[in-house]
């Protein structure tokens, strides 16, 4: 009777977890399915769960029509909107663990970075693309890759101040002693101390990143400055039928990140962040 | 020297925090107060003119219906699809807490969806909802039921992003409580056991109580997320059908960025702001007051 009841219930775990492993996959794979269909396939009433005459033409069109330059307009934004972030984190940061300002601000700049995580920021929009239009930041890559560091930079400091928080201080001070400049402290002694944490940020803040829409859709035009996701958003709204290379352009801005979920996972059971948005 | 050696010490330190002070008050505190100035008058882009109107701004958008739509749905987004998150990411925890062959992987794959890019996940899941290709309606007809419009349909369209969003972000929630379950020592569920709790007693009675914290910090980090709905609705149904999908932020990008009404839009941004505002001190209070 109990082995019975344990096979039972065994069955039961084996069944459920295949459940919820097919209900992440099928979208994912329903990418790959897709993109390798003919338009004439992807269009039929009965979906099919395997492409009947496998196809690489939707690849191949896709990478045909100038998809590298977005694909490297979104490689350029997130790299160095991750690089901006993570230096100018690691910097202020340390700057908030070691000294103390006048007037709390301290206290009062780690709220406000928490208060700016909860913002929608669709608010921030309107100001910003007025103040961006008015020095010729819109329709460039540099804007994006500014106005990017309202979701980066907040969220990197908070995580880099963390670890540079429960840093002993001896270190610092013997080298002080020994007659290191400020400077020369942080990046020869604080800096290797901290390596692991701030590569880890920085995998979260590219994702982050490659990732953003919507000021990707707001500040820039042209076609030839478009990142990844407009890009994705553009086709949805106006080839409505092209949903092969729809699916390859999917796949192509998805590969890239999925290669961190192994970094993802560790990190955020550690409890490590907050959350990636 | 001595002065003049800690004068050098404090200025480095004032010189790296600098750049980013500067760019977090440019980015954030310079527009939120731009927003409520600009709320108090007729302000358009396209004729770059303001008339002081004060809160005539504020009395108007209140008083339309698409924006009491906006509202309702917005709050309707939130609450469902913030606690149904909580509740699945619990329900994903407890039916993974187990070891078995393959949970590394699976646990792996469980987190794809959270860091696909939101646009990718539409693309997939308006293929799944179209009302003539769509692999839900196939499966419908083939049980023999009616065709549904998923994102046509006005009674079902906010039904259908808000189970996109499930799909994505239930990993999130699972993660968090997950890392809550892990740190719980073992002793406890031993003890319990031998005093002859049964498993799901244990799962109620004791390991819910102590994942409490965690699942406020995960219901209040995904409804200030949901609240700020917009990606999914402009991709999948771009406010309709009837308004029926239609958001604040998605009201707010329409009045400033289709319309350029500027005055209007800061109006309806800080009517967010003040929303959001209320959430989070909600939140807060209920965090902070568990610790007193």
């Amino acid at each position: 009777m109990y082995r019975f009841k344990k096979i039972l219930y065994n069955t039961i775990f084996i069944l459920m977890v295949t459940l919820v492993l097919a209900v992440i996959i099928v979208p994912i794979y329903w990418m790959v399915n897709t993109s390798l269909k003919n338009p004439r396939e992807v269009i039929d009433p009965i979906p099919s769960f395997f492409p009947r005459t496998p196809t690489l033409a939707n690849y191949r069109s896709v990478l045909g029509s100038g998809l590298w330059k977005n694909f490297s307009n979104s490689v350029i934004v997130a790299v160095s909107a991750t690089l901006t972030s993570i230096v100018l984190a690691f910097l202020a940061s340390y700057a908030l663990a070691r000294y103390r300002f006048p007037l709390h601000i301290n206290r009062l700049f780690l709220i406000w970075v928490l208060v700016v995580r909860i913002l929608p920021p669709i608010v921030l929009a309107v100001p910003l693309f007025t103040l961006f239009n008015g020095i010729g930041l819109i329709n460039t890559l540099a804007g994006l890759i500014i106005s990017f560091q309202i979701y980066t930079l907040p969220y990197s400091i908070w995580i880099i101040y963390g670890f540079l928080k429960t840093l002993p201080k001896e270190y610092e001070e013997a080298a002080r002693i020994d007659g290191a400049s400020p400077m020369r402290v942080l990046v020869s002694i604080v800096a290797p101390l901290v390596r692991s944490g701030i590569i880890a940020t920085s995998i979260f803040a590219l994702i982050l990143a490659w990732n953003e829409f919507l000021f990707a859709l707001l500040f820039v035009r042209s076609p030839r400055l478009l990142t990844l996701p407009v890009v994705i958003s553009r086709y949805i709204g106006e080839y409505t039928t092209q949903w092969g290379e729809l699916m390859a352009i999917g796949l192509f801005a998805s590969l890239p990140i999925l290669i961190f979920s192994n970094v993802v996972y560790k990190k955020q059971t550690e409890g490590f962040s907050m959350s990636l948005k | 020297m001595r002065n003049r050696e800690r004068a050098v010490y404090s200025s480095f330190f004032y010189i790296v925090f600098a750049p980013a002070l500067l760019i977090i008050l440019l980015l954030t505190t310079y527009p939120m107060v731009t927003i409520l100035y600009d709320s108090f008058f007729r302000y358009s882009f396209v004729v770059n003119t303001r008339t002081f109107v004060g809160l005539g701004n504020y009395i108007h958008i209140v008083g339309e219906e698409l924006f009491q739509r906006s509202l309702i749905n917005t709050l309707v987004f939130t609450l469902v699809a913030s606690f149904s998150e909580v509740v699945l990411g619990v329900a994903l925890a407890f039916l993974l807490k187990r070891q078995f062959l393959g949970k590394r992987v699976a646990s792996l794959i469980v987190i794809f969806p959270m860091i696909i890019s939101t646009m990718v996940i539409c693309a997939v899941w308006q293929i799944f909802y179209h009302y003539e290709i769509g692999l839900f309606n196939h499966v419908l007809t083939t049980l023999g039921m009616q065709r549904v419009g998923w994102l046509t349909d006005q009674r079902v369209a906010l039904a259908s992003i808000i189970l996109v969003d499930l799909w994505q972000w239930t990993p999130f929630a699972f993660l968090i409580i997950q890392a809550g379950m892990g740190s719980i020592p073992s002793e406890i569920f031993e003890a319990a056991q031998i005093d002859g709790a049964r498993s799901g007693q244990i799962a109620v009675k004791v390991t819910l109580p102590i994942l409490r914290n965690q699942i406020l910090l995960v219901l209040m980090l995904r409804t200030l997320d949901t609240f700020r709905l917009f990606d999914k609705v402009y991709a999948l149904t771009g406010g309709g059908p009837a308004n029926a999908t239609q958001t604040l932020s998605f009201f707010i990008y329409r009045e400033g960025f289709k319309f350029f009404n500027f005055g209007r839009a800061s109006a309806a941004s800080v009517i967010t702001l003040v929303g959001v505002a209320f959430l989070a001190l909600f939140y807060v209070r209920r965090l902070l007051g568990e610790e007193e």
